[in-house]
Formats: structure tokens, sequence, C-alpha cells
């Protein structure tokens, strides 16, 4: 983490708010049941406090985390959305929507260590005037007893910091240079093949860099040229980042894709970003790729098995047609993100939130993490709208909590952990933390893990009629 | 000025951070961090680091912040009101800066010198520069008339020695910055000196990669239309780490942050890879491609800044680029194979 | 939100500690009229009543709507006119939009003025061509101003104003004054297809125009703004004439950001277009990298 000289003051130690302080809290609600409960709240005269100002949209549906960033960022101390009862919706199924989003950022906030006495959910309806002011009272309390919100995109005065326990060592040793040599060379060799007879236009795969060890994306268009090809445990790049434009530039692609790629793959055919018809997936059975000199945290949990969509797979025996299973029975070991994530989800929410914001606070915004993901294909991102200007453009700690939020909140459900957004982060961000908090999320509580098929999508791009909704009042 | 210079151990050194600090200095230096090296503040000096290598981040951030305000504004009926924000006067010391680093903050003078807030900040500014006896594999500040004991933008010049450093100012800020401590160090011989210098011709013949010659510079240019580009740059994936780490990019926005009654126009940093950077609001965007993009860099960097008059390359050879670009464009690399391209006729 | 309570506040007339290129002085918006449907004219006096800055045909400012940002426009009235700056501008985005929410009194903020300008000076004798196509008429409009304030100095002065359509035709109500001026012709033209029944002007693409004028290069001088592919063709056509490059000359349209050759946004080649443009010669221009 780079220090920097900050133009904000560091915040202040152990803020005491005074008496009469009253918590400024925001309800963002919907125009057709809590606006009209809270008018008729209104109408029968009942007493309930005044903190809260009131934003009326015309569905939970339309209520979007960045409502919810840019309210802390302005002053709120607390948010509250509420809105028709499952059912109820008067667009019919906005708030089914709306749920599933509740809980994917309402589990991103605690995560990054928002105190939860700060963000409410609460169903209200138009009949329910008395119920209002019962949760805004009870909202108030919370957020009373929570203080004022002093430390969105500041450095905790004191700099002390949580250290994330070390993983585990890795469940296996690293792979065998002559494996990684012989799939070199029958990836050389198909796919010339597949230039040749014009089977493919273009074959993304890798190469050897410039660095010692490096090996970095090829884009190989003539077949003379697959001889530049090259495998080894650093072909680290997810190369379906580059398929969607390839397929409009080129035409019929090869791609070579490891496990985690081939994931990413079926997510971006699921979201018909690219032709599976204009498409030759090479799979690779991959022993893993090395983070420094030992194996990537991503690789433990894997087996390296290709997704069974391949056109071809490449063992160090021979690429042969479809998915064949490699036989290699590599020792596999629990995800070591999920025991850093349990670990800052059993720290108090305050020691946790001291942690990510110094993770935002090295942030430089150099969008090195959108730019590797596959799934960042906006053709505008969030960033760059400016009308309005939704993530502040300031690289400091308020801009870079709403950018590093929102890129995590966009993957929900999508993401398949290949981890290249924290591999090429140079602030070192743990962005894999976060990326794999939310699908743990998505595991719990839609029993959904990404990429694994090419059909289907997203859970958040779904509702079911009884999911569930504890946190909701 | 002390010719002679003088040969500190770490406790010597330390102790010489210490007086800095005590000084009022600001004192910013190699530290780890997080299991990174960075360039960040000295709280104690038992934290700064003179082990080969560099820092992931230039130290070009202490003198050009990532983002800073430029005034402040209040609406109400009348008008506006505007302030500056208060003036940097923080005495600020930028210890153990690598040659390629020190020669960056010379091509930041270059571009922001008319800069009032760069300016101010620069020339509180003493920079003590730590040469390189061991090149990282990235490195290639040779090739761009650089040197791993370089002395350019330097105020003192530190070079490793067995068992610490040996210390000799350059400039009257560094003979200022010295004399803070220097009574009492033991001097370094010429003896010293030149068996230092010896380690730093072997570090410069250890750099392995081809000089950029003067002349290259208009062929680059002159190549602008050639069809290499596509090559180079269709890999890039159109983030800013490069520009971000370089010790010479100094490209920014302007933005206001705030409402419709009080705000800040900041600046913060940007990058010429980005599409937004040149896109027009009428949709036209002149760099419409991202090798159309990574041309611009590497012109900017080899072709069009020499030849606006300093004749000085804008690359400084860190080679952090190399290392950190998520998919390893390696500009060296693209000089050579742009060169190689025959030159199109306009 | 940071405390302004602690800051010195410095106030509109620019005392503060130090004088920073970036702050803008503030101008009030004394009248504000539509040339077209999406272009406005404004006219702007400083708050501080102090006198206008000194500037030259071509030369821009950076405009601020404060909370919003800056844009840049031509400053778009002639130094002989120097009761109020004026700009035109169309709402196109984020900052031009805000500009327009605008009202009479509110304020702006304004810096410059930067850029080289139009070298009258080498006009003088010759006769001077001014072709602006759409919202490109706006950055002639001060080197027209100018030229004809200074009438003895120059010789035939044509003006060709076209844009897409009738309603897109910029300062419409000022071509009258400008064609009474003794030896100015005034063209104005609509691509074909959107001439009115009531259109008594010209109908055509404004390359298709300028040729029919033929309008011969000797002692001419050809100031030409409008989109790129109106200059593309505009060129060829000049070419196809008999102009020479440096007899022509334009003014770029760059997005920029600081306007003081700082930021990076602007450069084209080994130039920044605020600093060493936005007026260009077509000589000029061939000798950059196509790159804007």
């Amino acid at each position: 983490m780079v220090t920097r000289p900050s133009v904000l003051p560091a915040m202040p130690a152990a803020a005491v708010p005074a008496q009469d302080w009253q918590p400024t809290i925001v309800a963002i609600v919907c125009n057709w049941c809590t606006y009209a409960g809270a008018d008729m709240a209104g109408t029968t005269r009942l007493v309930y406090p005044a903190s809260v100002r009131m934003l009326r949209v015309p569905c939970t549906g339309r209520m979007s985390p960045l409502f919810v960033l840019r309210a802390f960022e302005r002053g709120a101390d607390g948010v509250l959305l509420s809105g028709c009862h499952p059912g109820d919706c008067h667009y019919v199924h906005g708030n089914l929507y709306a749920r599933r989003r509740f809980a994917s950022f309402r589990a991103l906030l605690d995560f990054m260590g928002l105190d939860a006495r700060r963000f409410h959910v609460s169903w209200v309806s138009a009949a329910e005037g008395a119920k209002w002011a019962k949760v805004v009272t009870d909202v108030t309390a919370a957020v009373r007893a929570a203080g004022p919100l002093k430390g969105w995109g500041r450095l905790a005065a004191d700099g002390k910091l949580p250290w994330l326990p070390a993983p585990p060592p890795p469940p296996r040793g690293t792979p065998a240079a002559g494996d990684q040599q012989a799939i070199a060379g029958h990836l050389r060799a198909l796919c010339q093949q597949l230039l040749e007879q014009g089977k493919v236009q273009q074959v993304l795969g890798y190469r050897p860099g410039t660095l010692p060890g490096r090996m970095v994306p090829a884009l190989i268009g003539r077949p003379e040229d697959a001889k530049l090809l090259d495998w080894s445990d650093q072909c680290h790049t997810d190369l379906a980042v580059y398929l969607a434009g390839a397929q409009r530039l080129a035409g019929k692609i090869g791609i070579v894709v490891k496990a985690c790629d081939a994931r990413a793959l079926n997510g971006l055919l699921q979201e018909a970003q690219v032709r599976r018809e204009d498409l030759t997936v090479i799979g690779v059975s991959c022993p893993g790729v090395l983070d420094a000199s030992s194996l990537a945290l991503k690789c433990y949990a894997c087996d390296g098995e290709v997704a069974a969509s391949c056109d071809y797979t490449v063992l160090p025996a021979g690429a042969q047609p479809g998915a064949v299973g490699s036989g290699a029975r590599r020792a596999v070991a629990a995800d070591p993100r999920d025991a850093q994530i349990e670990f800052l989800s059993r720290l108090p929410a305050a020691e946790r939130w001291a942690f990510w914001q110094a993770q935002f606070d090295a942030c430089i915004r150099c969008y090195a993490c959108r730019a590797v993901c596959p799934y960042c294909y906006c053709g505008t991102c969030i960033t760059e709208k400016s009308q309005p200007q939704w993530i502040p453009t300031t690289i400091d700690g308020k801009g870079n909590t709403a950018w590093n939020f929102i890129r995590a909140y966009h993957l929900a459900g999508r993401c398949v952990g290949c981890d290249e957004c924290s591999r090429v982060c140079p602030a070192g961000l743990r962005l894999d933390l976060l990326n794999r908090r939310i699908a743990l999320e998505m595991e719990r509580r839609f029993d959904y893990r990404a990429g694994e098929t090419m059909d289907g999508g997203p859970p958040l791009a779904a509702f079911q009629p009884d999911d569930p909704q504890e946190f909701i009042y | 000025m002390d010719k002679a210079g003088w040969r500190l151990d770490r406790t010597q050194a330390e102790a010489w951070l210490a007086d800095l600090l005590r000084a009022g200095r600001s004192v910013y230096a190699p530290v780890e961090r997080n299991g990174m090296r960075a360039f960040g503040a000295v709280v104690a000096p038992g934290d700064v680091t003179f082990a080969e290598g560099k820092t992931r981040f230039s130290p070009k951030e202490h003198v050009f912040p990532r983002t800073e305000v430029l005034f402040r504004y209040q609406l109400d009926n009348a008008g506006v009101t505007l302030s500056d924000p208060p003036p940097d006067t923080a005495e600020r010391v930028l210890f153990a800066v690598r040659p390629c680093d020190a020669a960056g903050l010379v091509r930041l003078d270059g571009v922001l010198a008319d800069d009032p807030f760069y300016a101010a900040r620069r020339e509180r500014t003493v920079v003590v520069t730590l040469g390189c006896d061991e090149p990282a594999p990235e490195c290639f500040c040779t090739a761009v008339d650089g040197a791993p004991h370089g002395t350019e933008g330097s105020d003192v010049e530190l070079l490793p020695a067995p068992d610490g450093i040996l210390v000799r100012p350059l400039t009257p800020k560094g003979q200022a910055l010295t004399s803070i401590s220097a009574a009492g160090w033991p001097a370094a011989s010429a003896q010293d000196w030149e068996q230092a210098a010896e380690r730093g011709r072997t570090a410069a013949a250890a750099i392995l990669r081809q000089p950029v010659a003067k002349e290259w510079a208009a062929r680059l240019e002159s190549n602008f239309e050639s069809p290499t580009w596509s090559g180079i740059g269709e890999r890039c994936l159109g983030c800013s780490i490069c520009a971000y780490v370089c010790p010479s990019c100094s490209c920014f926005d302007v933005q206001d942050e705030g409402g419709a009654s009080c705000g800040e126009r900041c600046r913060n940093w940007d990058a010429c890879s980005f599409r937004q950077f040149t896109a027009h609001a009428s949709g036209h965007n002149p760099r419409g491609d991202q090798p159309a993009r990574y041309r611009q860099r590497l012109l900017h960097k080899f072709g069009y800044y020499p030849a606006r008059g300093s004749g000085q390359w804008m690359c400084v050879g860190c080679g952090r680029c190399v290392t950190l670009c998520p998919v390893g464009i390696d500009i060296h690399e693209a000089v050579r194979v742009v060169m190689a391209a025959q030159p199109e006729k306009r | 939100m940071t405390d302004l309570g602690s800051l010195p506040a410095t106030g509109s007339a620019g005392n503060g500690v130090w004088t920073s290129p970036f702050r803008p002085r503030v101008f009030r918006i004394e009248s504000a009229l539509d040339e077209t449907p999406d272009v406005r004219t404004l006219r702007l006096s400083p708050v501080d009543g102090g006198p206008l800055p000194e500037w030259a045909p071509g030369q821009f400012a950076e405009w601020s709507v404060f909370g919003e940002g800056e844009a840049v426009f031509t400053i778009a009235n002639s130094p002989t006119r120097a009761q109020f700056l004026e700009c035109s501008y169309r709402a196109i985005g984020k900052v031009t939009y805000a500009l327009r929410n605008l009202a009479v009194g509110q304020v702006v903020g304004f810096r410059g003025p930067y850029g080289n300008r139009f070298r009258t000076e080498e006009w003088k004798g010759k006769s001077v061509v001014f072709v602006g196509g759409g919202i490109g008429t706006v950055a002639l409009r001060a080197a027209v101003q100018w030229v004809l304030d200074h009438r003895g100095d120059y010789g035939e002065v044509v003006i060709l104003n076209g844009a897409r359509t009738v309603a897109d035709l910029c300062y419409q109500h000022e071509m009258p004054e400008w064609q009474a001026v003794p030896g100015v012709r005034v063209i104005r033209a609509v691509d074909p297809g959107s001439q009115t029944p009531e259109w008594d002007g010209e109908v055509g693409m404004i390359p298709a125009v300028f040729e029919k004028l033929a309008l011969a290069p000797a002692g001419r001088v050809v100031v030409a703004c409008g989109p790129p592919i109106m200059l593309k063709y505009l060129f060829l056509s000049l070419g196809k004439l008999g102009y020479a490059p440096s007899q022509v000359v334009t003014t770029l349209e760059n997005k920029m950001k600081c306007g003081l050759g700082l930021c990076g946004r602007c450069n084209v080649g080994r130039h920044y277009v605020c600093v060493d443009g936005p007026v260009f010669t077509w000589e000029q221009l061939e000798t950059l990298p196509n790159d804007f």
C-alpha cells in the first residue's frame, strides 16, 4: 500500500456526536406502496422521528447501489430502501428482482465493513402508515446508535490494520516442465492446422513475453505464426477478454482456455456476447498457474479439468477432439480465500472497514481490473458516464470506494474467480476477496455457481417467488 | 561543494534520516508496506530499505499527486465565491530515488514547469538518488541515455558501498541537506568512489537492451500510418497502468466534484490509453481503437516529445510498464518493431 | 464535503494567495439568444466590473459551469465589438447542457484567451473567403466581424454559411448586416432536400456550393471551419480549383481540458492544439499525423 499526501484530512479519532445530533437518513422509497404509506402516516398524524429524507422512485426495481453509495458519500449516516411487498409490486416483479439485488449489495456492504446498523430494507404497503412510522423509528434508533458516519473514503487515523492470515501451502507442486513443453507442441500443431484449414481466422493463445518466464497473449492470424505459441505455468491472462472483439474483427476464433477461462467463456455465452458456432474452444488440462513462485490461490481448489464444452482438449499426450478428462487426479484443497474471507467476516465491522478503506485508498484507478475482466464489456463503463457522474472521478478514498464497490457488484453471480483483476492490480488490492465474497453469497442464497454451464443466466437476472428475505423489515 | 563526500553505515544513514525528520522535513523513501515496496512516507528511519530494486510506483506522486484540488467554489444568490486550496508548504525529501525516477522528475519539470501547484511543490523538494548496482530484467535506462549511476535530477548522490552507502551532494540544495548532519560523518576516499563507479559500469554493461538512437525519433513519426501498429497495440486492453507507474507521464483530467451549491474543481491522473481521452461529445474519436491509442503513447515518448525541443526521450527506461502491463507489452520491443517496419509514404 | 469556512475566501476578483491559471474569472450572463434549436449565443460581462481581457479573433476560452466542469468554445465576437464577451455553443454534453440550463443573471467561469489566432494582418489586401459549415461558422464569426470592421484593409469578402437544414443555420439575424457592407457577398446554403418552400439561398453541400462560386484562387485567402468530413471534401475542391495549401486556414476542434498545454489531451503530433493552434493552415495540417 502506497501512502500519498492526501488533500483531505484523516478521519478524526473517536468523534462523539453532540447531544442534539440528528442522524441524516436517506430513504429511497417506491412511489406506489411505501411513499403512499408514508403519506398515510402523515395524514393519520402518527408521530415519528423527522430524520428521514425521502427520495421517490417508481419501483424498488429501479433502486441501484449507485444511489446508496452516493447517499453515503454525500453525508448520509444511514440508508433505508423500501417498497411493495412481494406479490404486490405495481410493475408485477420489480421488487422480486430487487430482493435479490438488495441481498447482494447488503452482503458486499457488510463485507466492506459498513456498520450493519446503517443499511436497512423494508416492505411497507400503502396501507401501512403505522408500519412506516415504526420502521423509521427503529431505523433512526439503529443509526443513532451507530453514530455519525465519518469514515467514508477516509483512512483511519491510527493506521492500525488487520493482517490477513497467510494461506496454507498449496496442495500440489509446480507442473513438470516436460509436460508443459509437450502441451505447447500440441497447441502449435493444432492451431497451425486449424488456421491452415480455415476453420478459424484467428487463434487466441499465449507466447513468451520479453521478460524471463513471462507469457503474454498472442493473437495469431497466419498459420506460419502458430509456431510462436507456447504454454507454461505463467499463462495467466483470461483470453476470453479478447473474444467478442476478435469475433467482430476476425470472424471464426480459436481460443486456448484453462479451466477458469472456460468458465468465463460459459458466462459470455450465457450473456450472448460471443457466438458459439464461430468458436473453436481449445481446452488445456491445466495443472495450475504460478503467482510468484507458488501455486496461485485460485488453483488450490481447481483440478484443472476443462469444461465439457471444449472442441479439443490438449493433454501432455496429445490434442484430442472433444472434452477429454486428463486422468491426472490432481490434489486439491479448500479455496484459501474462503478462510481469509471468514477471518475478515469475524472481525468487528470497524476493523473490517479500516482494512478495506486502506485497500481502496491505495487504488490508483488504472482500471486494469476492468480491462482484464472478460465480463467488463460495457460499451460505456459506469465511470465514463458523466450525466450524471455516478462514480466520483477523484483518485482518493471516496471515488475509489465507489469504483471498487460497483465493479465487484456488477460481477455478482457472473465472476468465475479467474483472479486476473487482483493479479494485475498494481496496488495489490485483494479484489479476489470481494469477488469471492459475493460469489459465496450467490452459492448460499441461490445455490448458484457462475460459469458451470452455457445455459441459463446469472442469478440477479432472475428471481424466485420464495427468495429468502430474512433481512427485510 | 564537498567533492570527497562521505561513507556511512546503516546506523549513520538512519541517524541522518532521523535528523531530517526532526528538522521538519517530510521524508519519502522506499519502504516495505503490505508485502510491496512502496515509495512512502518515512515514519521511522528503520523503515527505509536500501535493497536493490525499484519501488512499485515511481516517486512522482509526491510532486504530482494522483488527485489535487485546484480550487473550491461556493455558489450563492449573488454568484460564486472561489477559494484556493491552502498552499503546500511541506519541505520534502525524496530519499533513495533511483536514477531513472530522478530522470523522470526532470521530464516532468519540462512539461509542468509553468504549473504553479507542481512548481511550488517541486521547488521545496530535494532529490537524493541511490544508484543501482544490479539492474532488474526489465531495466533499460542505458538504452535511453540513462545509467544505473546516473545523476540527472539528483541533488545528493548515494551509491551502494560494502556495508553502507557513499554520499555526495551535487547541488546547493543537496549541500544544504547534507550539512544538516554531515559534521562528524566519516569521509569517503577516492578509492571508495572509484570502486563504486566500477560497480556502476558493470551494472550498465549488464543491461543488454539495444540503445534507442537519436535518429529513430523521426523514423518512428514517419511510420505513423504503418500497419505494424495493429500488431503491437491489438493486445493492449486499455488500462492505464503504464502511464500511472511511469516516472515521466503527466497527463491529467480536470473534473468538478460537488453539488449545485458547493464543490471542488480537481485534477486527476489521466492517460492517453483510455478511450475517453480524446472522445468528443459529438461521438467523434480520432483515436478510435486501442492500437491508435498505444501508438500515441509510444510516439509521444519516442517521437513527438523529443522533437519538441528538449531532444530527450520521454521514457527513462525504468521498465515498470513492461513488468506491470497485464499483457506484457514491452515499449522498447515495440519501438524496435516499428523501426523495422518499412517507412510509409505520406 | 470539506469545510470551506476554514479557507480564506478570495472572492471572484482573483486576489488569492497565488495566481492559479486554473482559476476562472467569474462572468455574468447578460443575454442569451438561441441561434438554432441547439446553438445558443451568450453575452457575458465580468462580475468584478473590471475590463474585458484582450483577445484576438480565433482565440478560445475555457468556460465553466461550476459543479459541472469546463467546455471549450471560441470567443465568438471580435475585439472591435468589445462591449461583452460572446460565445456560441451547442448543447451536446454534460457541461453544455448545464450551461443551457443557466439563466440570464447567473454566473459562469472564464479562462482565457488561449491559443493562437487568425493572422488577419497577412490577409490585408487580399480577398477573404469565409466558409462555415454548421457550428463551424461560430468559430469564424470573430474574424468575420474583424474583417468587416476593418473593411478598407481587405478586398472582396465572401461569406459562405451552410448548414444541414434551414433551422440549423447560425447567425441568420446577422447575415443581412454583413451583406449590407459594401463589397461583401453572403451566400447561405442548406443540404439538398432540406430547403423549405421559402428558401431563397443555395442548395447543396458546402464543397459543391463553393465550387459553383468559381472563385479564382489568385489573391484570396480561404478561412474555413466545419465538421471534419466537410473540411476533407472542401480541401479536395480547393485543390481542384488551384488553391495552394498555404492559402487556406482553418481552426481545429479538439478535446481539451486545461487549455494551457499541460494536461496532454490535445496533443497531436508535435503540437498541442491549445497552444500551437487551434488555427492552422491547410499546409500545416498536412504535417500533422492523422490523429485529430
